[in-house]
């Protein structure tokens, strides 16, 4: 059974669909990339899984169970985290403090959730930067501080909205290198990206989005072939 | 040496009485003591969580006008009349909190100015319970004990000691808040709304439980102020000036420490006495001004900035 799935997902801001009719499985163990043009409504679908944002029609369920009517709190300790696009750290905290507080909602003792923020920040390879504030962290060290709070809170489906957007290419390598690893460790990841090199490498499936719809859904090799996918992209050949 | 000072402090506090017994310093002690209060309460709200209200006259209005009626019409004790005052404040917080609680930053700022305004009408108009305009007087002197002997009502200094008691609980309770776990929720709020929620927060409940200590203990101390003065009216109790003066109290002391509301109420303390002789509401505009300043050279307050100065182990 799928872990997470998305049946007849629709939301309208105003007169704009920004998801339309959106069916869509995400398996236990798998690396599935989300693209499509900007606008596509791909951030918006993370918002309709995660609670902060309503859906005017369908529903999401994890396991069978329905994630549609929960506030964000509830849904992450259904299990379900997530990276912000913007990156959204606590800025006048350390990165440990960051790490601690996600680790705090599960653990309940300051010394296990200390410890476990400690695990998770080896995780993501931030360990020597744990005393800085979050806000003197690169960008770079910002998304891996957000991957590590979100996966404090004890994930089984994490959602990255963009974790490699401005990052160099260097950095590209070592954040695929971890999103694989989280993956192994028994995660489940949902990736919308932009940086078409690290989706085709790492995701098993790919999903494409264009004006709230489901475009294309497959392999990563077969979907960037499919000329629906590359008139979304690049326009239609004129003739 | 950090630690043996709150507790010198707090013995010096109880001890002032027993070196003066002039009546005026004790008074100017009491109003200390009570602003402190109410800048540790405001604190717990707007300091640690920050959420800025400029409405919490309401909660010391409320609690002031229920210890006295309950005295007046009951008969009941000012001290059970106090904790009352407390617990009608928290209970007024609780729709207040649902409601505000859905605007954030600035509009939930202007919400509670609104309410408090609403709650300040309310007590004005519903001569039944609150006789209106006329206010409530105590003529005929409740006998309260006080460690075991009555308390002498024309003397300042048991009034003294139980504000200075109500204070330095209020202090012990932000000090427990804030290393709780509603403490770090608070944190988590204060710095990213939607981040605390998508670590698994309850944002809501965390602010609500704020927003309902905050109350309780800004009620006590309108209980006290009752008991005080003897006299509440609405205009005494529920001016906007005075829910402007707990946030005075709070930033100038520093916001989300412990003892910064003793600083930031000696200060007010100190300003209102100079300035409202000579100016009829002249220190309004001079707590204006001394607001301003600190934001922009001191804007983790005076208590704050000691802190900071002195050689400290980090907090965890």
């Amino acid at each position: 059974m799928a872990l997470l799935e998305l049946s007849a997902l629709t939301r309208d801001f105003g007169g704009l669909r920004a998801v339309s009719d959106l069916w869509l499985e995400v398996r236990e163990g798998e690396i599935l990339g989300l693209i499509g043009p900007n606008g596509a409504g791909k951030t918006t679908v993370f918002n309709l899984v995660t609670g902060f944002v309503r859906p005017s029609a369908g529903e999401a369920r994890l396991d069978g169970r329905p994630l549609t009517g929960l506030k964000p709190h509830q849904v992450v300790r259904r299990g379900v985290a997530r990276t912000f696009q913007i990156v959204k750290p606590f800025p006048h905290l350390t990165a440990l403090e960051n790490v601690s507080l996600a680790a705090l909602v599960r653990t309940g003792s300051r010394g296990a959730a200390a410890a476990e923020a400690e695990r998770r920040l080896a995780e993501v390879g931030l360990s020597a930067r744990r005393e800085a504030p979050a806000s003197e962290l690169t960008l770079s060290d910002q998304k891996r501080l957000e991957i590590a709070r979100a996966l404090a809170t004890g994930p089984r489906l994490l959602l990255l909205d963009e974790p490699m957007g401005g990052l160099n290419p260097r950095e590209v390598e070592q954040a695929c290198g971890l999103v694989q690893r989280i993956r192994d460790s028994g995660v489940t990841v949902v990736l919308v990206e932009h940086v078409m090199r690290a989706i085709m490498r790492i995701s098993q499936r790919v999903v494409v989005m264009r004006q709230g719809k489901k475009i294309a859904d497959g392999p990563p090799q077969a979907v960037v072939a499919d000329p629906a996918v590359m008139a979304a992209y690049f326009g239609k050949r004129a003739t | 040496m950090r630690r043996l000072l709150p507790a010198a402090a707090a013995l010096l506090l109880f001890a002032l009485p027993l070196l003066t017994s002039n009546q005026f310093l004790l008074h100017l002690g009491v109003s200390v003591l009570l602003w402190t209060t109410l800048g540790v309460a405001w604190n717990l709200l707007g300091g640690y969580a920050g959420q800025v209200s400029f409405g919490h006259a309401a909660f010391f209005g409320a609690g002031a006008y229920t210890t006295m009626i309950l005295y007046l019409s009951r008969g009941v004790s000012p001290w059970w009349g106090m904790l009352a005052g407390g617990a009608v404040g928290a209970a007024l917080a609780l729709p207040i909190g649902l409601t505000c609680f859905r605007l954030r930053g600035p509009y939930f700022s202007l919400a509670t100015l609104a309410v408090a305004e609403i709650v300040r009408l309310v007590a004005l108009n519903w001569e039944s319970l609150t006789a209106g305009p006329v206010g409530l007087l105590i003529t005929a002197l409740p006998r309260v004990t006080l460690l075991g002997r009555d308390l002498n009502w024309e003397r300042k200094e048991p009034f003294f000691a139980i504000a200075a008691a109500i204070a330095v609980g209020a202090m012990l309770a932000a000090r427990w808040v804030s290393r709780s776990r509603l403490g770090g929720s608070l944190l988590a709020i204060r710095e990213d709304e939607d981040a605390a929620e998508a670590i698994g927060i309850d944002t809501t409940r965390a602010k609500v439980a704020a927003l309902m200590a905050s109350a309780f203990l800004a009620g006590v101390a309108g209980g006290f102020y009752g008991l005080y003065y003897r006299y509440v009216d609405p205009d005494a109790v529920f001016p906007i000036s005075l829910s402007v003066e707990m946030v005075f109290i709070a930033v100038v002391g520093g916001l989300r420490t412990v003892a910064g509301p003793v600083v930031g109420a000696v200060f007010l303390a100190t300003v209102a006495e100079l300035f409202r002789d000579r100016f009829t509401v002249g220190h309004l505009i001079f707590y204006g001004l001394f607001m301003m300043i600190v934001i922009r050279w001191l804007p983790e307050g005076i208590w704050g900035r000691a802190l900071r100065l002195l050689p400290s182990r980090r907090e965890p």
